[in-house]
């Protein structure tokens, strides 16, 4: 049960919502844009968050989107894991998104949200890394467009006001080769040891890792080395995981360096595989 | 009747109103007028309560009262006298209640309840039972010597963190060491675990007026409830009354009393209204009891036949920061300390310790399953050693009649059953003889392994159970036990033995699902895997006393002797001539002659069975009777492996035991296979863990992960059927026992396939990665 009392609000638009921020936060509501309301709702349970009010913003059409525009596939971010997994217009992000929780909970769960939520893990956001994707952002300024890369750089780079309409990627992007992988401690339906999503776009491969650290990231010099085709698999994963730029979780999921152990053989076995074509 | 009702799927009475969602539970219960309490929990494993302020909380919309341990100077437990149902001066787990909030609603409840400010002083903490026993380590409980006891079988030594200790010493040592060739040693670690009913606990409580306590509670012991409220609070045992409906899964953690002292303490503080108090998934894990934690060494030689000489048992067992039933499963532990195997010299010594982790109670197994897992890995250490088949060297060591146990019971077919039978017959389900490891590719490797259990009750030796059968004017019967409906369909079960007993239609049987301590006839508790037992020979007693009494009646109407008079399905008839009957419907409310005139009244059959020829362990040997009989059993699991990241696939998992007879198949089965795959989310997943502070880091379901639908392996249930004599038709008790050696078989299997010595719980990728890093593999 929430031991708190708060208000809630359904805006029909962006700028209604941003408003409605606007004024709850000046009036100290700490508000919270509310998506699926999966997180917000299992940690007010727990006591481990608290506010005073929720903007529900399932209700604008824009962050419903869900199509295919002059070479770009729009998604609006209230879709939640299961609609785009049964779109499927995306395959590497409904893949990654069906191994986000369980299928009850993916029903509910938005694509904004695991990409703002408080879990570290963000398994949605890999393959967004790895498409040039940009995000269309309502602000307190209107709206304007970022590069996802630019706004998920070790933590979300959101003004608190502002929040993610739509995310927009080239079309060409969707029907590469990929591959994703995710390894728990155990069960199927975990969180990550680690999570990697992969794509093939000609001859270079691109590679994005969620579980690994506490933020998901993709790295070009981790790339650079596991394309230098010149040099063996295992030494190009061996040189990669050198230029990592993180440091490698320790939590209940898995020591750091039985990551390392699982990485390093994911790792090949993906740059392997997208090289040999066998997807 | 020709169709007999024993060994038939029948099934369960309750099972229409559960399958549409109509079965009500103890919190489904509400009223206007009913309070909710909140517990407050302690954030800190083990300190001095500094400060407890609650002034901000009273104050809030709706609050009734908060209650803290300076209210009630109680100490509780069914053994040893030891813990109050709210901290006092310290808290000794993470979790403990140390604060009780009653509000109107559970809304308002729980909104006050984060805002009762609660500072301490931390101790060091006692971090596992190996820490407790070591010489000055810190002591969770500083007056034990002072605790009273309940029983007088329960060995604490004060001023150590030693609750309990058990003792066996069985033939000679020296000996036994002389005649092995080979003795292998290991040490064995299996974590607290959770039990993960599907219904949390709870419970709520009314005190009337006239000072009657009545309770409604989700539980397996209402009369302990009623027995332990009525002592605590000085209340005749008469004028507390304990309801328990349906229970929506127990596996032993609803045997323990908790909740209900503390929703009686909210009443009393609220003039008597009623007030419930359930638990979160959260609470229920980290605040309510949980399962033993075992830390083990075994010893074990054999001479060169591979036959066992000598056994050498040291059990640590961490009861947490409370006792509970912790000794008692001590006690259980010792007593099959071999697993069903004859060895001729035991020494045995069992520590049952404190730590500062959420106490336990009794769990699926009671003890037997932690055991087992340490016994049956000895002995596949013990056939690696020897370049033994480990189904060889089982078969040559198992226990079986004119052979006696680490008790020193003499074994014979009725008390123990057929062990070996059970072997084969599991070996033959998982195909043993195709190969115990088998290389798939470069990566995957599939395995079997093995394991065989068996298991007794360690009840009071005076416990015992009745049955209250009535008979309708349709003569359709009303069969009223004490026995608790936590889920193995045991009250349809009991319809069986009646209707089989009584020639009546099970149809027309109706079965009383709730226990209300008032009008329910007395049943100790629903534990043990011993109710279709128990219960089953007093509805049985029942049946021939109220036969009898039909028979009597029926001989004076039809003129004859009852023994010339037989019982079929609606009437009783003269043996000689079929032709010559009476009806039931025309007796069973009393016999009316045309005239008016009438003979006899409403039939009332009573039954009551108390086990026989019971003793408890003998404080230096062990000696001792503490159940009726043994059910064993055999198991196999396979599993395969992946060597690219040791992640693994539980393919098949089998259980052969000696059912004695099984009453009811279908529902055996589903026991079975419940228990089986509770036991491989034990093995596999399933363990509290606490950092260094000795914080729960997984008390939701988010963390504490339990064998989700489609890892379920394919699951293989077969029986042995030799009876015991004493059981209504021979049965045996069955309900626990699928659990017992599933882990082991599949820490057997992984071993077998990884090439590493997996002796702890649960096994997952990382540890076996671990343990072949060490081995360098």
């Amino acid at each position: 049960m929430i031991p708190f009392d708060f208000e809630y609000y359904r805006p029909s638009s962006t700028s209604e919502a941003v408003q409605i921020f606007m004024e709850l936060d000046a009036a100290g509501k700490n508000p919270r844009y509310y998506g699926g309301g999966t997180e917000l709702i299992s940690m007010a349970r727990m006591n481990s968050l608290s506010f005073g009010a929720v903007i529900d913003i399932k209700a604008i059409p824009e962050c419903n989107v869900l199509e295919i525009d002059n070479g770009h596939l729009m998604l609006g971010t209230t879709l939640t894991l299961t609609r785009l997994h049964e779109s499927n217009l995306f395959p590497l992000l409904a893949q990654a998104g069906s191994r986000v929780a369980d299928h009850t909970i993916q029903s509910k769960i938005t694509l904004g949200g695991n990409l703002c939520g408080s879990i570290i893990y963000k398994e949605a956001l890999l393959p967004l890394l790895l498409t040039d994707t940009e995000a269309l952002i309502a602000g307190p300024s209107g709206m304007k467009t970022r590069q996802v890369n630019a706004i998920f750089n070790q933590s979300v780079q959101l003004e608190p006001a502002e929040f993610i309409v739509q995310l927009h990627m080239a079309e060409k992007y969707l029907a590469l080769p990929y591959i994703h992988v995710k390894k728990t401690k155990q069960d199927k339906i975990n969180y990550p040891l680690v999570t990697i999503c992969a794509l093939k776009n000609g001859q270079e491969i691109r590679v994005a890792f969620s579980g690994v650290s506490d933020f998901p990231f993709r790295c070009s010099n981790m790339e650079a080395a596991l394309n230098e085709r010149s040099r063996p698999i295992d030494s190009r994963v061996a040189r990669a995981l050198e230029v990592m730029p993180v440091r490698v979780l320790n939590n209940l999921e898995g020591s750091a360096d039985f990551r390392r152990f699982i990485l390093t053989n994911l790792l090949t076995s993906v740059v392997g595989s997208l090289e040999a074509d066998a997807i | 009747m020709s169709d007999s009702y024993i060994g038939k799927d029948v099934i369960r009475k309750e099972a229409w109103d559960k399958v549409s969602g109509r079965a009500k539970y103890n919190s489904d219960y509400s009223s206007p007028n009913l309070l909710h309490g909140v517990l407050v929990c302690s954030n800190c494993a083990h300190g001095y309560i500094k400060r407890l302020d609650y002034s901000q909380a009273v104050n809030m919309p709706g609050v009734k009262k908060i209650l803290t341990g300076a209210d009630y100077s109680i100490l509780c437990g069914s053994i040893i006298q030891d813990r109050p149902p709210l901290a006092v001066g310290k808290v000794r787990y993470y979790g403990e209640p140390v604060a009780l909030v009653i509000a109107a609603s559970e809304a308002e409840a729980s909104a006050a309840a984060v805002r009762v400010v609660v500072e301490y002083e931390k101790l060091p903490t006692v971090n596992s039972p190996a820490e407790a026993i070591q010489a000055g380590a810190p002591l969770v409980h500083d007056y034990l010597g002072d605790y009273k006891h309940v029983i007088p079988e329960v060995y604490p030594t004060p001023g150590t963190n030693i609750v309990h200790q058990v003792k066996i010493r069985k033939g000679d040592m020296q000996q036994g060491w002389a005649d092995s060739v080979c003795v292998i040693e290991g040490s064995y670690l299996l974590p607290q675990a959770d039990h993960i009913a599907m219904e949390t606990r709870n419970a709520r409580a009314e005190v009337l007026p006239d000072g009657q306590i009545i309770i409604h509670s989700s539980s397996q012991a209402p009369f302990g409830i009623r027995k332990q409220i009525s002592e605590h609070f000085g209340v005749e045992l008469g004028k507390v009354v304990v309801h328990v409906p349906l229970v929506g899964g127990a596996y032993g953690g609803k045997a323990a009393v908790q909740l209900e002292f503390l929703a009686v303490m909210a009443s009393m503080a609220t003039g008597g209204q009623p007030v419930m108090i359930s638990n979160t998934r959260e609470q229920d894990i980290m605040a309510s009891p949980g399962k033993i934690g075992l830390e083990a060494r075994i010893k074990l030689g054999a001479d060169a036949k591979g036959i066992l000489k000598a056994g050498e048992y040291t059990f640590l067992l961490g009861t947490g920061a409370y006792a509970d039933t912790g000794p008692r499963m001590g006690n259980s532990i010792a007593m099959n300390c071999t697993g069903p195997y004859k060895i001729d010299n035991v020494w045995c010594d069992t520590y049952c310790l404190y730590t500062n982790h959420t106490y336990v109670t009794s769990f699926r197994g009671f003890g037997h399953s932690s055991l087992t897992f340490a016994v049956e890995r000895s002995m596949d250490k013990l056939a690696a050693a020897m370049n033994m088949d480990p189904l060889e060297l089982r078969r040559r060591n198992l226990i079986t009649p004119g052979q006696t146990s680490p008790s020193q019971v003499m074994m014979t077919p009725s008390i123990l059953g057929n062990v070996p039978a059970c072997l084969d017959k599991v070996a033959k389900l998982i195909n043993w003889d195709k190969g115990a490891r088998i290389r798939l590719d470069n990566q995957r490797i599939k395995a079997k392994g093995l394991a065989c259990f068996w298991k007794t009750s360690n009840s009071p030796t005076d416990a015992f159970a009745a049955a209250i059968i009535s008979f309708n004017s349709d003569a359709s019967i009303n069969l009223n036990v004490g026995a608790v409906k936590i889920g193995p369909s045991t009250k349809t079960t009991l319809a069986q033995i009646l209707a089989e007993i009584m020639q009546v239609d099970i149809n027309k049987i109706h079965v009383e699902m709730e226990v209300n301590t008032r009008t329910s006839p007395h049943h100790w508790k629903t534990v043990a895997s011993m109710t279709t037992f128990m219960v089953g020979r007093a509805v049985e007693e029942a049946a021939y006393d109220a036969i009898h009494q039909i028979l009597s009646l029926a001989a004076i109407v039809l003129q004859c002797a009852p023994g010339d008079l037989h019982m079929s399905p609606g009437r009783v008839y003269y043996k000689d001539d079929p032709g010559l009957y009476v009806d039931l419907a025309d007796i069973v409310h009393g016999y009316k002659y045309p005239n008016g005139h009438t003979i006899g009244s409403q039939i009332i059959g009573r039954g009551t069975y108390v086990m026989s020829r019971l003793s408890p362990m003998n404080k230096e040997t062990g000696q001792g009777k503490t159940g009726p009989y043994w059910t064993p059993g055999a198991q196999a699991v396979e599993i395969e492996l992946n060597l690219a990241d040791y992640s693994y696939k539980i393919l098949r998992a089998a259980t052969v035991l000696d059912a004695g007879k099984v009453l009811n198949p279908a529902s055996a089965r589903g026991l079975v296979m419940g228990a089986m795959g509770m036991g491989l989310g034990l093995g596999s997943r399933e363990y509290y863990i606490y950092d260094q502070e000795q914080t729960l880091q997984n008390s939701s379901l988010r963390t504490y992960k339990v064998l989700r639908i489609g890892e379920q392996p394919e699951y293989l249930v077969d029986w042995i059927e030799t009876p015991h004599e004493a059981s209504a038709f021979g049965e045996r008790g069955l309900a626990e026992h699928g659990i017992l050696g599933i882990h082991a078989a599949l820490a057997n299997a992984l071993s077998e396939a990884a090439g590493v010595e997996l002796d702890q719980l649960p096994v997952l990728p990382e540890l076996i990665w671990q343990k072949r890093k060490e081995q360098q593999l």
